[in-house]
């Protein structure tokens, strides 16, 4: 079995040549433009807001003197002293919970549905993709509007309706949150699991049945296993999402809701960053906020993606 | 497609959970339309039917001589092409690379790609605004608001991941047969990425397209301003001003979500499956 | 695709294998990649004169409230007529949220135009600090122009150290807007309400809700953006204590007697469901949802279709009419230093301040120019539209938020403490104020 077929390059090469470029350098000019976009779009702002958040420091205008003295850590000391700023991780760490085990589940289960319907499959398809396709913007109105005190939902609750009503109500405002969000995003991850399903082969489905599983079992045994790559993304990209929450809180509770039991670190970097003028803390804030993303996308990484 | 024997019962479950399901989360959407028809918004249970008494067109109106809908569209059109087009382009080189070849700088490579993911881009936005106003003296200018979208991160993702997926016999093949790595990509990867594409395409669409807090910081000059900004400024400001100010919002929604909503139906057809199994088999 | 089993040598990121050895070579990587951005940015130092005295073309913003586009569009017209080598671009920004955001963006990028006829007085001393606004006191004869124009109000508006860095504008004196109709549903006497103590202002509302001619009494927004309490708290504040402003010798104010009163007043309407907690999608006193609003006479455009009433703020035990203060809630223009015309931008300032002017935009906006004797300068108009009259005359007597670098810090966390104890009622209303003091007094402490 020749493994060399893999390793080859397209034109001669010396060994120098391959030593700094690698194997296949055209992988490197490929990437190219992404790496100079990443570059010069994203590195700099990056390494920008680190430094910021080292020093006491504000945005002035160029041109203008001011002193900008090294801090060490005391921008994480003050971010991390207030009670808020911990409050929020913890919501997020709330929203977490809710949105991403019911998003995967869901949007799996959904995807597989849809997979196999054989009527009005266009239409139902388009149903589930719709939340996502429209701006946030509107369609909390909408939700606020059904979701309010007097709204279409209380009044189909009756009784059951928590009081005081879902987005003010001090337990009930984040997972509200959660699960708008995760109605909203569903269309996205059902989009991913549809094209992950598309190449599970038939054949397994097949010996599955001549075995004698039903639709449940063959779901667990071949579907899920089958599609782990797409399970592994969705997880990544949902926890990121997540993490990262901002608009909905800021759209849906107007900056933080009952008592900050909705708010998040984005939306509290928001505040601190663009409204109050302190970036220095809010750079703080988000560096911790990337640093414990990683952690978690690490540790999913390790725990779901890792075994063949 | 029928791989797993159901019972008759079974399928008509799937059918009908998978339709109330589909019920619930439209009907969001469908309460935007009705309530951006409505001459006077009704929140009562019967006000979720169209009322033949309360429809009118005037909402649109309203809000297309405050807003020009149609430069709007247009705005947000040209943004979203030009992501569009850096993200097929080169989005899929990268996603090629990262998944087939082998070089140096792969492994940064795609830390990069998942690390710009993590990081909110609220961190950025000041850094990032002072980049591309000032040191690329882009403000009030289409390359400024597509450029810090310009290649969508989790599409290179998508791509790789798809790629990934794909037998490396293929790849093998076609360069036994004496194909350049370039030939590989175009004659044997290209056509292969087809649901690929599709995804990607449908995926990367949204983010531009209702994209707010980005070019809003970038333009000012309200010609230049895609729907979504145009939008939420006249929510915030104008619309308290409209005979019916929730209907002249939705109507607003609306006419942003239509194109989208249509491309995602013209697209379902091609949302087909490449039998790759049988390619190998062959 | 098979995997290498060899799990020691490798490692998984994201489900690809990468070789241990690549470590050393991502750092290395990384490290030019962080060279080559530096680089990239080290070259575009912007090197820009913060005060200069130039002439020549201007770029100016304004709100994209309808009639102050229509006033801002008026003025830049006649303007560039008489002016074709200093001619004045206009734009609009938004009125509302992130207004401050913008500006603050633009101070950092360099790009600010020189005039921003939108500039909140809370956002002032931020905009100071990060030298982006110009010290109009340096120009000579603005000091003077301010006051002689504005009369005693200007002093509200300079900075610690008594210098002026926005001209004082136009206001919105804040008094309350009733629904001649809903009230009279509800059976009240739509010609004399009685609103002018908390008492009567109670009692009304609950007639009003008890009646159910409408949702709410009232509906400020309920939410925790910074600047909401300008339109509950504020207001009457500086009523029932004649005109004391949030801040004195830096400490807080509003915890004394007269404020634990505003709160209380403001708790009972939210315990007992006369004033909402939900926020309300578009103008819930439009809609009729609420019977009454607070806010200032810019909403009037808004409610052309309600045949509405404006009476001042309640105080607690009710004070003559020409007696009470109320919050402001004015909108100044500020200069940038990004203008490289800023000789222009003050002859602008000057002309678009002008009595001329004032006068239209009075006419043309209903809001009220932070003119002194006010009633007396524009006789006719208010003559014309009597329904006025009562913002004219209200416009003497406001009070303004704090002018310093730490304001809207300042403002959220009063409004944290605020949404909590008086709108959600948890915890005691007093020692929520209290709290907000004692913070609000370290805030006040800061650079």
């Amino acid at each position: 079995m020749t493994t060399a077929v893999s390793d080859r390059s397209s034109k001669p090469m010396t060994t120098v040549w391959h030593r700094i470029f690698g194997r296949n350098p055209l992988g490197l000019l490929f990437s190219a433009p992404y790496l100079v976009f990443v570059i010069a779009i994203f590195a700099f702002p990056l390494l920008y807001s680190v430094w910021i958040s080292f020093h006491d420091f504000f945005f002035a205008a160029p041109g203008a003197k001011v002193a900008t003295p090294f801090v060490g850590f005391q921008n994480y000391i003050t971010a991390f002293s207030d009670p808020r700023v911990i409050q929020s991780f913890g919501n997020v760490g709330i929203f977490l919970l809710i949105n991403v085990p019911l998003t995967v589940v869901l949007s799996l289960v959904i995807a597989t549905a849809l997979n196999r319907v054989t009527h009005w499959r266009g239409f139902l398809r388009f149903a589930y993709y719709v939340p996502y396709l429209s701006a946030s913007v509107a369609v909390v109105a909408v939700w606020l509007f059904l979701f309010s005190g007097t709204g279409l939902v209380n009044q189909i609750l009756g009784p059951l309706a928590p009081n005081p009503s879902w987005l003010i109500n001090e337990g009930w405002a984040m997972p509200s949150i959660a699960l708008f969000v995760t109605w909203k995003q569903l269309g996205f991850y059902i989009l991913l699991y549809l094209a992950s399903l598309q190449s599970v082969p038939k054949e397994l489905y097949e010996s599955a049945s001549t075995d004698g599983a039903g639709p449940v079992r063959s779901f667990f045994t071949v579907t899920v296993p089958g599609v782990r790559q797409a399970t592994v993304l969705v997880l990544l990209v949902s926890t990121v999402t997540g993490a990262n929450l901002f608009t909905e809180p800021y759209l849906l509770t107007g900056g933080g809701g009952p008592n900050g039991s909705s708010s998040s670190p984005v939306l509290i970097m928001y505040q601190q960053g663009l409204q109050q003028g302190h970036p220095d803390v809010a750079a703080a804030i988000g560096v911790v906020l990337v640093i414990l993303v990683l952690i978690i996308a690490f540790l999913q990484n390790r725990f779901a993606g890792g075994r063949d | 497609m029928e791989h797993v024997r159901m019972s008759r019962f079974q399928t008509v479950l799937r059918g009908v959970v998978v339709g109330l399901g589909a019920i619930v989360f439209l009907f969001p959407f469908y309460y935007i339309l009705i309530g951006s028809l409505q001459r006077k918004p009704d929140p009562s249970v019967a006000g979720a039917f169209p009322n033949p008494a309360n429809i009118t067109g005037e909402n649109y109106v309203q809000i297309n001589e405050r807003i020009d809908l149609f430069r709007g569209l247009l705005n947000s059109g040209i943004f979203t092409a030009g992501v569009l087009i850096g993200t097929l382009i080169f989005g899929l080189l990268v996603g090629y690379a990262l998944a087939v070849l082998q070089w140096r700088g792969r492994g940064v490579t795609f830390a990069l790609a998942l690390l710009v993911q993590v990081v909110p881009f609220q961190l950025l936005i000041v850094p990032l605004y002072v980049l591309i106003a000032r040191d690329y003296g882009l403000a009030d200018n289409y390359l400024g608001i597509i450029l810090p979208f310009f290649i969508n991160s989790t599409a290179v993702i998508i791509f790789r991941q798809y790629f990934l997926q794909l037998p490396k016999e293929l790849f093998e093949a076609a360069r036994i047969d004496g194909a350049s790595e370039l030939g590989v990509l175009w004659r044997i990867a290209l056509p292969l990425v087809r649901p690929a594409l599709v995804t990607v395409v449908l995926l990367t669409f949204i983010g531009p397209w209702n994209e707010f807090l980005w070019p809003f910081l970038v333009t000012k000059e309200a010609s230049l301003q895609p729907l979504a900004v145009s939008l939420a400024n006249y929510i915030s400001n104008v619309a308290a001003t409209a005979s019916n100010p929730f209907g002249a919002t939705l109507a607003g929604a609306a006419v942003l979500a239509a194109p989208v909503v249509v491309l995602f139906i013209f697209f379902q057809r091609y949302f087909i499956s490449t039998d790759i199994g049988s390619g190998v088999k062959g | 695709m098979r995997e290498n089993r060899k799990e020691r040598e490798f490692r998984r990121i994201g489900g690809q294998i990468v070789p241990r050895r690549t470590r050393r070579r991502t750092l290395g990587a990384a490290a030019t990649l962080v060279a080559g951005a530096l680089l990239l940015t080290a070259c575009s130092q912007g090197s820009a004169k913060l005060t200069n005295d130039g002439h020549g073309p201007i770029t100016i913003w304004y709100s994209n409230n309808e009639q102050e586009v229509q006033w801002g569009k008026q003025m830049v017209a006649s303007w560039n007529r008489d002016h074709p080598d200093e001619t004045i671009k206009g734009q609009e920004i938004p009125a509302g949220k992130s207004s401050e955001e913008v500006i603050g963006a633009a101070i950092a990028a360099g790009n600010a135009p020189c005039l921003i006829y939108n500039t909140a007085p809370s956002a002032v001393g931020q905009f100071e600090k990060q030298v982006g606004l110009k010290n109009l006191s340096k120009i000579p004869g603005a000091t003077k122009y301010i006051e002689d124009r504005s009369g005693a109000v200007a002093k509200q508006y300079q900075n610690a150290k008594g210098d002026y860095f926005q001209m004082p504008w136009k206001s919105n004196p804040v008094v309350i807007f009733y629904n001649k109709k809903i009230f009279t549903k509800a059976g009240l006497d739509p010609e004399n309400p009685q609103l002018s103590t908390y008492a009567d202002f109670l009692a009304s509302s609950e007639k009003i809700v008890a009646s159910g001619a409408a949702e709410n009494a009232i509906h400020p927004a309920p939410t925790s953006e910074f600047f909401q309490s300008q339109f509950d708290f504020f207001p009457l504040y500086a009523a029932e204590t004649g005109g004391e402003p949030f801040l004195k010798d830096g400490k807080a104010t509003f915890a004394d007697q007269a404020g634990y009163d505003v709160a209380d007043f403001w708790h009972t309407l939210y315990k007992n469901g006369l004033a909402g907690q939900e926020q309300y999608q578009g103008d819930a006193f439009a809609a009729g949802q609420s019977a009454m609003a607070i806010v200032g006479p810019w909403a009037v455009a808004v409610y052309k279709d309600v045949d509405w009433g404006a009476v001042p703020v309640p105080t607690k035990n009710g004070m003559p009419a020409d007696k009470i203060w109320t919050f402001s809630d004015a909108k100044n223009i500020g200069l940038y230093t990004a203008c490289k015309n800023q000789g222009t931008a003050w002859d602008v300032l000057k002309y678009s301040t002008s009595p001329d002017e004032d006068a239209k935009l009075l006419d043309l906006t209903g809001q009220m120019p932070i003119r002194k004797n006010l009633a007396t300068t524009y006789a006719g108009y208010f003559a014309e539209h009597p329904e006025y009259k009562a913002f004219g005359d209200q416009a003497s007597r406001t009070v303004e938020v704090p002018i310093g670098p730490n304001t809207v810090e300042m403002l959220q966390t009063f409004r944290d403490a605020w949404t909590n104890s008086v709108i959600f009622g948890r915890g005691s209303v007093k020692q929520s104020l209290n709290g907000a003091a004692t913070k609000i007094d370290e805030i006040a402490k800061q650079p």
